[in-house]
């Protein structure tokens, strides 16, 4: 196929529902990334590690903001989508549907969870459709400063055995596996997909990113998951396990407190 | 040490005007450089589209006094009708100046009688990095002590 919104156009309604879903999903998880992001602006451990989790936030923010633009491409109004859905339409990875507690999760969280959604993107670029290739080109280069800051914490608090290897191997417990099937989960949206040469097939995700997790992992005794695990509270439609982020979350996305002052 | 007393009289700092507070060679202290813009064109220029970089020269970023243009921000300017067509790329994608950097672009460009609109296309191919801020941009930057 040509990788052009004109040739996106003429494939099946199921292709163009899974690559909306796809970036729709991609948009919720940066969106929610930012906000937990934001909740350790300040209380980190050290003030650079807050300030840090600032300008991260606002990378997440800005990609999210993107890639809600790109739906416009599928029928989609981007305001709707930033402004007006509810909770239980948000198709972000469940492991940042609530707060994260401590600073070990948000290094997991750095570390797993935004690492997987480079990786999805990069799958992307690969893919080669060409309304996103540059956009994403950008994010990814944003992408490189949250992994190298999140190696390094990841790497400090792994070290010995003390109470900050504990928290940090919780969260890498907790929030993995359902990162994992949500970037590659290999139902029929994902590998229809891949099967059209649009994104990477879930298998090739998953070996990728061991590839570059594992030696980060490994220190905790964690490893990221070769096999899909798609159970039943796997949401197809969605793209994510059922459930959804809490409402605290998505009225701060949505900027409900703010909305007669909104600016456009 | 002496002790510190109520009555004891402090220094009295006075802080400085906004002009004197910025140095020299920063000259501009209004958006976009706008008090520096110069007047418009009496009429259309021959090569319209060598102008419009040209005025986008005077427009400068909100947050580096260096213009749009020698910041690499400007991937393309050209004139179709009377519709200035502008590809603008950001710093980055939260940029929180973007606003800001489009509302300048616009403002100095339909000071032009000339041009009648501006339309403003957002790029993101190839993503901006500093390899793109011009030698002029970097002597600049470097006076106003910005490593680049």
């Amino acid at each position: 196929m040509t990788k052009t919104i004109e040739g996106l156009t003429a494939e099946s309604t199921e292709v163009q529902a899974a690559f909306r879903r796809l970036l729709l999903g991609l948009a919720d998880t940066k969106r929610l990334l930012g906000i937990r992001y934001s909740d350790w602006l300040l209380g980190a451990p050290s003030i650079e590690g807050g300030i840090a989790t600032s300008s991260m936030a606002q990378d997440e923010w800005g990609h999210a903001r993107l890639l809600y633009a790109a739906l416009k491409d599928f029928g989609d109004d981007p305001l709707v989508l930033e402004h007006e859905r509810e909770a239980a339409e948000y198709a972000s990875w469940d492991p940042l549907d609530r707060p994260l507690p401590d600073w070990a999760h948000l290094i997991a969280g750095v570390v797993v969870v935004d690492g997987a959604l480079a990786l999805a993107l990069e799958g992307i670029l690969e893919g080669g459709y060409e309304p996103l290739g540059g956009r994403v080109g950008k994010m990814l280069g944003e992408e490189e400063f949250h992994q190298a800051l999140g190696a390094a914490w990841f790497q400090r608090l792994s070290a010995g055995e003390g109470e900050g290897h504990q928290r940090l191997q919780e969260a890498v417990e907790t929030m993995l596996a359902p990162t994992v099937r949500c970037m590659a989960p290999g139902d029929d949206a994902h590998e229809r997909l891949a099967d059209r040469g649009l994104i990477l097939p879930s298998s090739t995700l998953r070996y990728r990113l061991a590839e570059r997790l594992d030696p980060l992992l490994e220190r905790v005794g964690a490893q990221v998951p070769t096999e899909s695990t798609l159970d039943n509270d796997w949401d197809a439609r969605r793209g994510r396990g059922i459930g959804h982020p809490e409402e605290e979350a998505v009225v701060r996305a949505r900027g409900d407190q703010n909305r007669a002052l909104f600016v456009e | 040490m002496a002790e510190l007393t109520a009555s004891r009289s402090l220094p009295v700092v006075k802080a400085p005007s906004s002009d004197q507070a910025l140095p020299a060679h920063v000259q501009s202290h209004a958006s976009g450089g706008r008090d520096l813009w110069t007047d418009p064109l009496p009429e259309r220029p021959d090569d319209p589209d060598a102008v419009l970089l040209e005025l986008l020269h005077e427009v400068l970023d909100p947050e580096l006094p260096i213009s749009l243009v020698d910041l690499g921000l400007i991937y393309g300017a050209r004139l179709e009708g009377g519709i200035a067509h502008i590809q603008l790329t950001f710093t980055a994608t939260a940029c929180p100046c973007m606003e800001f950097i489009r509302e300048d672009v616009r403002d100095r460009l339909v000071r032009e009688t000339w041009i009648e609109a501006v339309e403003i296309q957002e790029v993101w191919d190839p993503p901006w990095t500093r390899d793109m801020i011009s030698d002029r941009g970097r002597r600049r930057l470097r006076k106003l002590g910005v490593g680049v």
